[in-house]
């Protein structure tokens, strides 16, 4: 018999904030459906993104890197400008890869748990600045069987929304349930 | 100790690759745990609990919960900054793949190679085999990298 897992298996938690874990992946998993289903190949999703300060800090502090270049927000400044060899501070250089799930799962669906991201091909072509809009733009370009999984490929591209720079495109794929 | 507007402040001069580092140098490893409380954070894996709960991933058949793909190549990038500098945010190709899970509470250090060196009039063109791996060496993300350096670029 499999031995039964506990939710604070990991980390310290109280009955109250098991009880919230719990409910909150319930609310998780209704609607829930595979992502291979949810996708047809030529699907074409779109939204903005601003990359304020703020966001740029939880995303690099969630990966422990502290390069300053990132960092237009500091405890005792607060928004600043920044410094970075372009200038103001910069986004680290794989951010907005991080946040093409945002887009390329449909986000007025539910999302599909459980899917893995297994592959991606980036290209940084320039330096974003801090507080820049982007939009992220995602295509579905292929689904494939392979070894009995199923996988959706997508290609991204990162434009600044005020001057059209390019600053980014990438070639991903999604393991899904 | 020589610093460089071109690399993060902490690095030295011996890390910075320029046009005259030769096949073979190895990137110095960046160490980073898989902290299940970083794994589950709202920014990071937090939408899906395959990323930081132990119940739902188990029910899914994986023996903990696992990293985002994402944090591994940030883990990656991050050290190919301190070595390429500005350089990495020009013109880049680098790509991953994500081989096994890393799972909560493994160690995981970055690692890079330089396997090629194309010379060309006003750059060359580095090609860097990169890979992530737990304590025990076994592979979680391998990638490449692809990275132009200016000829004559001295640090800034």
């Amino acid at each position: 018999m499999a031995e039964e897992v506990a939710t604070d298996a990991l980390k310290p938690m109280s009955d109250i904030q098991i009880a919230q874990t719990r409910a909150f992946i319930g609310g998780l998993e209704e609607g829930s459906t595979p992502y291979w289903d949810a996708v047809e190949i030529g699907d074409e999703l779109a939204r903005e993104l601003t990359l304020t300060p703020e966001l740029v800090v939880l995303y690099a502090d969630g990966v422990e890197d502290f390069n300053s270049w990132y960092e237009g927000w500091t405890m005792n400044g607060w928004r600043a400008e920044g410094s970075s060899p372009f200038g103001s501070a910069i986004v680290p250089p794989l951010l907005v890869s991080h946040f093409v799930l945002a887009v390329q799962f449909d986000h007025t669906k539910p999302f599909s748990i459980g899917s893995i991201h297994t592959f991606h091909e980036s290209e940084i072509i320039a330096p974003i600045p801090v507080g820049t809009t982007v939009e992220i733009r995602t295509r579905a370009i292929d689904k494939y069987e392979k070894r009995g999984r199923r996988y959706v490929r997508h290609e991204i591209e990162v434009t600044d929304v005020a001057g059209g720079t390019l600053y980014f495109r990438e070639l991903r794929d999604i393991m899904s349930l | 100790m020589e610093t460089s507007r071109s690399y993060p402040r902490g690095t030295r001069s011996g890390d910075w690759v320029t046009a005259d580092t030769p096949v073979g140098y190895e990137l110095q490893s960046l160490k980073k745990k898989a902290a299940v409380q970083l794994m589950g954070s709202r920014l990071w894996g937090r939408f899906n609990p395959n990323h930081w709960d132990p119940v739902y991933a188990a029910k899914t058949g994986l023996k903990a919960p696992i990293q985002t793909g994402e944090m591994s190549s940030a883990y990656l990038a991050e050290m190919c900054v301190n070595h390429f500098g500005e350089h990495f945010f020009t013109g880049a190709r680098f790509s991953c793949k994500y081989v096994a899970a890393t799972l909560a509470n493994e160690v995981i250090s970055t690692h890079g190679i330089i396997t090629a060196k194309q010379e060309n009039a006003d750059e060359v063109r580095f090609t860097v085999d990169l890979w992530a791996q737990n304590e025990a060496g076994e592979k979680k993300t391998v990638g490449t990298l692809d990275v132009a350096v200016p000829r004559g670029k001295g640090a800034a």
